[in-house]
């Protein structure tokens, strides 16, 4: 799907929703210095945040934002891959499903006569599921929501025809740099850090909490053994259900650890 | 049987808004409903996670204001465990929630808004945008953007980051605030007041332009309601509910967010995910709800309260009663609201900021579970937000109710967009201004569509007109 244009043409940048709660498309809106420094060297094609102007496309980087959750979306997503020469998903739930993904635990037909009286309205599908899983992505940037840096970092990379060079360690590395205290070691407040993508600067540890997880997992996360360490500090099988599943529960890694401790569930107990 | 002109993204898509108009036999405008198809089943999946995770987990249903389900949520936590929060702590979360009304307010304003009041509302599409405006208005237009920044930032000052910030907790604030900190923001409160004070200046001058939006952009009467003090000053973070009539009279006085249920009903749309509350006083059970619409948000807070507490805000507020000649009816009035509430959020921060106690080190109180059912409700930027948990004795979520913003605003915008459709739609054709008036009656209320979503970009709409038959006249769409 080659974009051919003038020479002289700028590259064009293109950004879709799907389901999401836009916080992570506002990530690019807050890069406001940076993204008038972007709007130079590209031509906003399809950026409903800050334009109501759609130009049709194709575009040379598209990024998206959301998880598919109707049938019409999963169509609308198989355009805009034909549309886009780079696909790239942004934040937990186009990368992962995102926090609606829960409902892939739960029956769809129950849930909706929970929430709305009418539900023979809704036409969802039953489960909501990453952009990846619909068609191929050239780059996934995790986050609940994304980090604005990694985000021009990516978008920068695509344009200078380079992969993004996004570290895909955990935050307890983070934590080190910033000179955090380690608060599991130190307080005892289990930390989803030593299994999850460093990205957002390990925010919470710095400010007396635990992560919980929205970068997703890192690469080749030891669920097991931070498993082990949680119980140690008293959480039992729910409470590690309900660490795993987050933001990105239906990310594989969390996904499976989330299961096993399901499965561990003998009596439900209380939950740190 | 009525004719139907739809107006929709393109029928039942998650997270689109959905116009529909009905006309009668002959062919005026007879009824008009806004719908919403956003779905994403929070209040379900909440059910079974402990109340300890509400903050984070239900900040997550919007991007653009998610402070306030941080601090809905947060407060319903207090509430179960028993607590009162150390006095640093409010005063943070207060600080945050200024910020986040300044920020929401400013995009509202700034980047969605006022390329429709400034560039008009008939001019270029591809020019009718932040982007446009920053052509036309540099000046104006950096000045909007570095105001929203500076709400943005003070909420990452104060709970460690912009969107979903990790620091609004059940018990207080995660994390003291340092004295480098206060400094910061103080040095920046000064440029973000004077920006929202000239915005105010710009507006008032041209609203006299705007006669026709002003008498037809959901003008009519409803009642208002908002969170006020003791004392009627307008409130953000703690107070009761208050409600006033189309004229004034106060209706509702002093009742706590635990009682809503006593005022308000909800009456769930076979056709729309969101659900529109109403007030139960007013509507016969059975009965259409809309005798029972209340408008909440910057307008309805000006209307119900007897003061902003504030010296620049209660100057502003007197112009604005004076202009609208008491209670502001007219939804167009919530843009002038907005700005009078950034300027009265500048000068309520500035008071927090110089509080000595506002770098106490005391931030967080800790317990268990000591009830089981709570309430917690504050001023979310588009109007009052409840958050309703029923906790077992582990603090497990067993029912979660959420009442937002944009979903008691439903049966008032139902009427704008009647409203707007009967003064611009004529016959059995869509006039090509429409899309955007109807988009921009509805913006006005800058309605939060992820609790909703395309909020606050183009509004991708298709109007449908419909035959008697069912069969489609004419459509006119934009995706
Ligand atoms: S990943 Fe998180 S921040 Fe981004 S759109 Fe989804 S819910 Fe919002
Ligand atoms: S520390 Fe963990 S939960 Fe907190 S912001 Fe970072 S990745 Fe997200």
């Amino acid at each position: 799907m080659a974009v051919q244009s003038p020479l002289t043409r700028k590259p064009t940048l293109a950004v879709f929703k799907f389901a999401s709660c836009d916080g992570c498309q506002l990530s690019l809106l807050d890069a406001e210095d940076e993204l008038l420094a972007v709007a130079e060297v590209v031509d906003i094609a399809n950026f409903l945040e800050a334009s109501r102007e759609v130009r049709p496309g194709p575009y040379d980087v598209t990024l998206v934002e959301g998880s598919i959750t109707t049938p019409h979306d999963a169509a609308r997503i198989r355009r805009v891959r034909e549309e886009s020469k780079f696909l790239v998903t942004i934040g937990a739930c186009a990368t992962a499903g995102g926090i609606q993904a829960l409902r892939n635990w739960k029956d769809v037909n129950e849930f909706t006569a929970f929430v709305y009286a009418n539900s023979e309205y809704i036409e969802t599908l039953d489960r909501s599921t990453p952009v990846s899983f619909h068609v191929p992505v050239d780059f996934e940037l995790r986050g609940c929501p994304i980090s604005k840096t990694q985000l021009l970092e990516v978008v920068t990379a695509f344009l200078q025809g380079r992969r993004p060079n996004i570290p895909t360690y955990s935050v307890c590395v983070e934590c080190k740099h910033r000179g955090t205290t380690c608060v599991m070691v130190a307080h005892g407040t289990p930390c989803l850090g030593p299994v999850t993508q460093a990205g957002c600067g390990a925010i919470c540890p710095a400010y007396n909490r635990g992560c919980y997880g929205c970068f997703g997992p890192m690469e080749e996360p030891n669920t097991a053994a931070l498993s082990a360490w949680w119980k140690s500090l008293g959480v039992d099988d729910r409470g590690l259900v309900d660490a795993y599943r987050g933001f990105n529960a239906w990310a594989a890694a969390f996904r499976e650890a989330s299961d096993r401790h399901e499965a561990a569930i003998t009596v439900r107990g209380a939950s740190a | 049987m009525h004719d139907l002109v739809v107006i929709d993204p393109v029928t039942r898509i998650e997270g689109h808004a959905k116009i529909t108009i009905a006309l009668d036999d002959a062919g005026e405008v007879a009824d008009a409903r806004f719908h919403v198809t956003e779905f994403r089943g929070f209040e379900e999946f909440c059910r079974g996670r402990p109340v300890w995770e509400m903050p984070s987990l239900t900040a997550r249903t919007c991007g653009i204001c998610p402070v306030s389900h941080l601090l809905a949520s947060a407060k319903t936590g207090d509430a179960i465990m028993g607590v009162q929060i150390p006095p640093t702590a409010v005063k943070l979360r207060r600080i945050a929630n200024l910020g986040q009304i300044i920020q929401s307010h400013a995009l509202s304003f700034f980047h969605l808004s006022a390329p429709d009041l400034l560039l008009g509302m008939d001019s270029d599409p591809a020019a009718r945008n932040v982007f446009g405006l920053m052509a036309s208005e540099p000046e104006l237009a950096r000045r909007g953007i570095r105001l929203r920044s500076f709400g943005q930032s003070v909420i990452e000052a104060i709970a460690g980051r912009k969107v979903h910030s990790p620091g609004i907790v059940p018990g207080g604030i995660a994390s003291p605030m340092t004295p480098e900190t206060r400094d910061r923001l103080r040095e920046n409160l000064a440029e973000a007041r004077e920006t929202a004070g000239d915005a105010l200046v710009l507006f008032t001058g041209m609203l006299d332009r705007f006669d026709r939006e002003v008498r037809a952009f959901g003008s009519f009467p409803s009642l208002h309601m908002g969170l006020a003090n003791d004392a009627g000053t307008w409130e953000h973070y703690d107070g009761h509910l208050r409600i006033v009539d189309a004229d004034g009279a106060v209706v509702v006085e002093g009742v706590v967010a635990d009682d809503y249920r006593t005022i308000l009903g909800e009456a769930g749309r076979h056709d729309s995910y969101l659900k529109s509350p109403y007030f139960k006083p007013r509507v016969t059970p059975g009965d259409d709800p809309a005798a029972g619409t209340y408008r909440v948000g910057p307008l309805a807070r000006l209307n119900v309260c007897t003061t902003m507490g504030v010296p620049a805000g209660d100057a502003a507020l007197a112009e604005f009663r004076e202009r609208a000649g008491g209670v502001a009816n007219s939804s167009f009035f919530y843009h002038y609201a907005r700005l009078i509430e950034i300027l009265s959020a500048t000068e309520h921060m500035q008071r927090l900021l110089d509080d000595p106690e506002i770098t106490d080190q005391k931030v967080r109180a800790t317990a268990g579970i000591n009830r089981r059912q709570a309430v917690g409700a504050s001023e979310a930027p588009r109007g009052t937000l409840f958050h309703e948990y029923t906790v077992d004795g582990n603090g497990i979520l067993t029912d979660v109710n959420m009442i937002i913003a944009t979903g008691q605003n439903n049966l008032a915008m139902n009427a704008t967009v009647l409203q707007i459709a009967r003064e611009w739609i004529e016959g059995p054709s869509i006039p090509e201004g429409i899309l955007n008036r109807v988009e921009a009656g509805i913006r006005a209320f800058d309605p939060c569509l992820s609790c909703s979503t395309h909020a606050i970009g183009q509004m991708p709409l298709v109007i449908d007109l419909v035959g008697p038959d069912g069969e489609t006249l004419c459509r006119v769409r934009r995706d």
